[in-house]
């Protein structure tokens, strides 16, 4: 089944998406009728973390959402995250770390630690950091960089 | 993935009378265990019931207890510091599920009515002495976890019922410990529950991560006396545990191997709540 359209602010524009079937998940949705194809997807089934989007400022798994679901909410990926302070700094600090081999997990996590800045600041105590990005998968097992860049942008104000 | 229609009622009522209509539908809270199952084909529903315009997003204190709105995100539960002091079992079992970007989607209404095997909150619920509360074309009721939870995804839930929320009738010193052989990702292959009643004077130890359901060990927790049993009584809770659990052999651990893991995460445990400063 179908229904409306529906109405996304998506990284700060607003855009009405059509012919959104029922069971479309918003990390197609964002792919394939939006075109912003940074969010990537690994797994489709909760488990590596390369689909995280903000919704409505809140890290979530695009592939376990509805888009209907979220009809209305306030969208970031990747391609967005620039504009906002805290997603900036995140992105600075993978490019200092040199966290990025392949890249496939690097919009994930750019997006799971703007989540978490957003949600906690900066103050999230060192041993919580490792189960708050723990949903994160680096295929490339890049991870020592991955914590680098995490410390970077703990420790740079925004 | 079979299409299916997406509702979102407008009210408890309207959500109970349009999964009492249609045949074949199903409930959905944060989805994210029922999306999995729905492209694996495990469930094919012609008509799926979104519960996200239900007022059920709640956490009510009333004194030291706590009530839980079924499709509350997991994550605004750990956020709650008073959650984090009164339950911290019930803290450490919602930090185990999933990822953070999980939580803020999955709710404990869902967790329990999916009755997953592994779930890691039926346990700590189980030691908790939660009730779940129910609605449904009959009316509202209520009934304790551990009549609640039948067997691997079965449940006391008719078809057009619907948890609204859990309650939790008083704040207990409590742990959670689980072993995983991958542990952001995986399921437990045991895991433990442990909470100590300071109104019965009694402790409630409950074991996960073994089908079909968690249990509630029952000799174990006699075996543990007054609020900080010592060495000799968590060993004899940790040796009945391990004679009167049910265990099973599956790809995730021997019988043998969970039969030792469920009494060092026992006494784990136990000492880990003994720790925790009252309430
Ligand atoms: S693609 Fe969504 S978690 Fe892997
Ligand atoms: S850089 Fe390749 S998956 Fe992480």
């Amino acid at each position: 089944m179908t229904g409306g359209p529906l109405s996304w602010t998506v990284n700060g524009r607003a855009r009405a998406v059509t012919g959104v079937p029922d069971d479309e998940r918003l990390l197609d949705s964002l792919r394939w009728r939006l075109g912003l194809k940074g969010t990537k997807e690994g797994c489709r089934s909760g488990e590596c973390g390369a689909c995280t989007v903000l919704v409505d400022g809140e890290t979530t798994l695009s592939c376990l959402t509805l888009a209907r679901e979220v009809d209305g909410a306030s969208i970031t990926t990747i391609e967005g995250v620039g504009s906002d302070p805290d997603g900036a700094a995140v992105r600075r600090a993978f490019e200092a770390a040199a966290a990025v081999q392949c890249g496939y997990c690097t919009p994930g996590f750019v997006m799971s630690l703007t989540g978490l800045l957003r949600e906690r600041g900066r103050s999230v105590p060192p041993e919580e950091i490792a189960e708050e990005l723990g949903g994160n998968l680096c295929r490339c097992t890049g991870y020592v960089a991955i914590v680098r860049a995490v410390a970077r942008a703990l420790s740079e104000p925004p | 993935m079979a299409p299916f229609e997406l509702v979102a009622p407008e009210s408890v009522d309207a959500a109970v009378a349009t999964l009492r209509a249609a045949g074949g539908a199903l409930p959905l809270a944060g989805g994210t265990d029922l999306l999995p199952d729905l492209d694996a084909g495990r469930v094919d529903p012609r008509r799926v019931v979104s519960l996200r315009r239900l007022p059920w997003r709640t956490l009510d204190w009333t004194g030291d207890s706590l009530v839980v709105g079924a499709t509350l995100p997991l994550r605004r539960l750990e956020a709650d510091p008073d959650v984090r002091r009164r339950f911290p079992g019930l803290y450490a079992a919602v930090r185990a599920v999933g990822s953070v970007a999980l939580r803020h989607r999955a709710t404990l209404g869902g967790n329990l009515a999916r009755a997953a095997p592994a779930s890691d909150l039926i346990p700590v619920l189980l030691a908790l002495d939660a009730e779940v509360e129910v609605v449904g074309p009959a009316g509202a009721r209520t009934v304790p976890v551990d009549a609640f939870v039948l067997g691997s995804r079965r449940t006391d839930l008719g078809p057009a019922d619907l948890i609204r929320s859990v309650r939790l009738p008083e704040s207990r010193p409590s742990a959670y410990l689980w072993q995983r052989v991958r542990p952001s990702n995986d399921i437990s292959q045991v895991a433990v529950a442990v909470a100590y009643s300071p109104s019965r004077r009694d402790w409630r130890v409950a074991m996960g991560g073994v089908p079909p359901r968690a249990t509630l060990l029952s000799g174990a927790a006699d075996a543990l006396e007054g609020p900080r049993p010592d060495d000799g009584s968590i060993r004899r809770s940790a040796e009945r545990a391990a004679r009167e659990a049910a265990l099973v052999a599956d790809k995730r651990a021997s019988e043998e191997y969970r039969r030792r893991l469920l009494g060092t995460l026992l006494a784990r445990a136990t000492r880990a709540t003994v720790a925790v400063e009252a309430p």
